[in-house]
């Protein structure tokens, strides 16, 4: 098997009297692309949440290259090279890309005014652009253009590439094809195999069934709040997963995923 | 090709159309009477500008984080009647009773920032239960009457209410404070990483709190410098007529406000220019003194602001699709 790049461990987590994460755990490879899987209420957000680190789990433990972390912030998840990106909340439409690119990792002249510091803003127009090029979209797009000019598609791809920009080791998308176009939509996913040709590893939560099989090497699907299955898409079909999501037919699917 | 597409940018910007409509309003006046440029009208706008705009600056950049305050006026009257309070009872030196009114307002701005930001109540409720409190407050303190300011020369009074000639025109240091505030505001809100915060916290919060930026800590501390700025324009004021009145600065808050969203700053955060609220500053003030001088009856001046400021947003809401649409 490949490198292992994120590890969960019995991750558990509870609102009041909802156990919204029973036991969750699993495993992401390095370059490797993982569909998580699961109806409303299954409890993916909650486990994407507490990875990216909006608010502790109750119990378990995180591993990020072997190394035991502690995740308290969202801030603390960057550090650890895991960034997310949520659907529609990455981005400040009125900001221009280059300063959403940097935003909360502004380069800056004489750093000891702290926050007053005032912004590099050719060092950020450079790497803006520099960036841009890299990812294979500078041709459209200019890095002082406000972001509320782009399409939803371009939105996404600015977002997945800041990721990368930071060299980050897990890119989390969360639907990240939601409301857009057709064409779009193939954009971002073939986006998504730039990113694990480029060594990032992917953790994809989504509705959509189809462009998981487009995209995914592995399959994970979470059924109030455990996970119920694992999969290689090459061994699995959409019929199966669509089950297995619905519960419709489990028996026959657990005893193949057990037997493995 | 930058410079031309810049340049466009720049015309078409909110800021550059009040610009343009300032300069009208300015143009009319003046043909319609001769007295609105002399030397001892224009010292007059010049004393009466700073201490809305200076409030206004604060206000700016509260808008662009996404909240507002309406407490200000309040504070605005409160600040100056406890500093007089402090003094007159013998209880504090004027400079401790000025830092004690300002500590005073950094109080009120972090009462209102923690409990929108912290409880999740909205900016408009818990600052305009913050007027009531404030403005009850400076009443029942003075039982309602205005109080002799400090009228004796001295440092504080120079540095706040000091005036100096320039030629025939008549200017008070408050003007400096003004300038001086600008500057730095513009300089926040354009080239630090602060202001980069500021308009992504108003752009889109969820997307700066994802980004590590301490969404909440900004807005606390720009309650506070709101409010802080409110005081210091109420002891400004203070000082150059010499009386706290606890009604002093009624209404302030809509009249700041109107300055900052003319100017072309977006009331729904995200898209805030100092530059623009000090051409809204100069309009609103421009606007009260010109109506006068016109001959519009008294108790019909607040009709021509109402309009002015309608026609002012209308046009900035056209303009606003027109580039949606470009």
């Amino acid at each position: 098997m490949v490198q292992e790049v994120l590890r969960l461990q019995n991750l558990q987590k509870s609102f009041g009297s909802v156990r919204a994460l029973k036991n969750a755990s699993f495993t992401l490879g390095e370059g490797e692309v993982v569909a998580l899987l699961g109806d409303n209420g299954a409890g993916k957000s909650t486990l994407i949440k507490a990875i990216s680190g909006v608010f502790p789990v109750d119990r378990g433990d995180i591993y990020v290259r072997g190394q035991k972390v502690s995740i308290r912030s969202t801030r603390d998840a960057m550090d650890l090279g895991i960034e997310t990106i949520h659907q529609d909340t990455s981005l400040a439409p009125d900001l221009s890309i280059a300063r959403n690119l940097f935003l909360g990792r502004e380069p800056v002249n004489l750093k000891w005014l702290g926050v007053f510091a005032p912004l590099d803003l050719a060092k950020l127009r450079d790497a803006a652009s520099a960036l841009l090029k890299r990812v294979g979209i500078s041709k459209k797009l200019d890095a002082d253009a406000l972001v509320s000019t782009l399409s939803g598609g371009e939105r996404q791809s600015i977002a997945i590439s800041r990721a990368m920009q930071f060299a980050a080791k897990v890119i989390i998308l969360d639907e990240p094809t939601n409301n857009l176009g057709v064409e779009e939509t193939h954009g971002v996913l073939r986006f998504v195999k730039e990113v694990r040709a480029a060594g990032h590893s992917v953790l994809l939560i989504t509705h959509n069934i189809h462009h998981v099989f487009q995209v995914a090497d592995r399959i994970i699907v979470m059924r109030r709040g455990e996970i119920v299955a694992e999969q290689t898409v090459a061994d699995t079909d959409l019929l199966t997963v669509e089950s297995i999501i619905t519960g419709a037919d489990m028996s026959a699917l657990l005893k193949e995923t057990r037997a493995k | 090709m930058p410079v031309g597409k810049r340049g466009s940018s720049l015309v078409r910007s909110p800021q550059f159309s009040s610009l343009i409509i300032l300069i009208v309003l300015l143009a009319v006046f003046a043909i319609a009477d001769a007295n609105f440029l002399s030397p001892l009208n224009i010292s007059n706008m010049m004393a009466f500008l700073p201490e809305l705009g200076i409030i206004a600056l604060g206000m700016t950049l509260l808008l662009t984080a996404g909240e507002f305050d309406l407490s200000v006026g309040a504070v605005f009257g409160l600040a100056p009647v406890v500093v007089m309070l402090l003094v007159q009872n013998g209880e504090a030196s004027i400079g401790v009773a000025l830092l004690a009114g300002l500590i005073l307002c950094v109080a009120i701005g972090a009462i209102n920032g923690v409990i929108v930001t912290k409880i999740g109540i909205s900016s408009f409720l818990v600052t305009l239960s913050m007027l009531l409190v404030v403005r009850g407050a400076a009443l029942y303190i003075t039982q309602g009457f205005p109080l002799k300011s400090w009228d004796q020369p001295g440092f504080f009074v120079t540095l706040l209410a000091g005036s100096f000639n320039i030629g025939s025109f008549r200017f008070y240091t408050s003007l400096w404070w003004f300038v001086g505030l600008s500057l730095l505001a513009i300089y926040i809100l354009r080239y630090a990483k602060l202001g980069n915060w500021i308009s992504a916290i108003g752009s889109n919060r969820n997307a700066a709190v994802a980004r590590g930026v301490p969404a909440d800590a900004v807005k606390i501390c720009l309650f506070i410098l709101t409010s802080v700025l409110a005081g210091l324009a109420g002891m400004i004021s203070a000082f150059r007529i010499s009386a706290a009145s606890p009604v002093a600065g009624t209404g302030y808050e809509l009249e700041v406000i109107a300055m900052v969203v003319v100017g072309g700053t977006a009331l729904t955060g995200g898209r805030g220019t100092i530059l623009g609220t000090i051409v809204g500053a100069l309009m609103l003030r421009s606007i009260r003194n010109g109506i006068v001088l016109i001959g519009v009856p008294g108790l019909a001046y607040n009709i021509f602001v109402g309009v002015i400021i309608l026609a002012m947003l209308i046009l900035h809401a056209l303009l606003q699709k027109n580039a949606a649409r470009g």
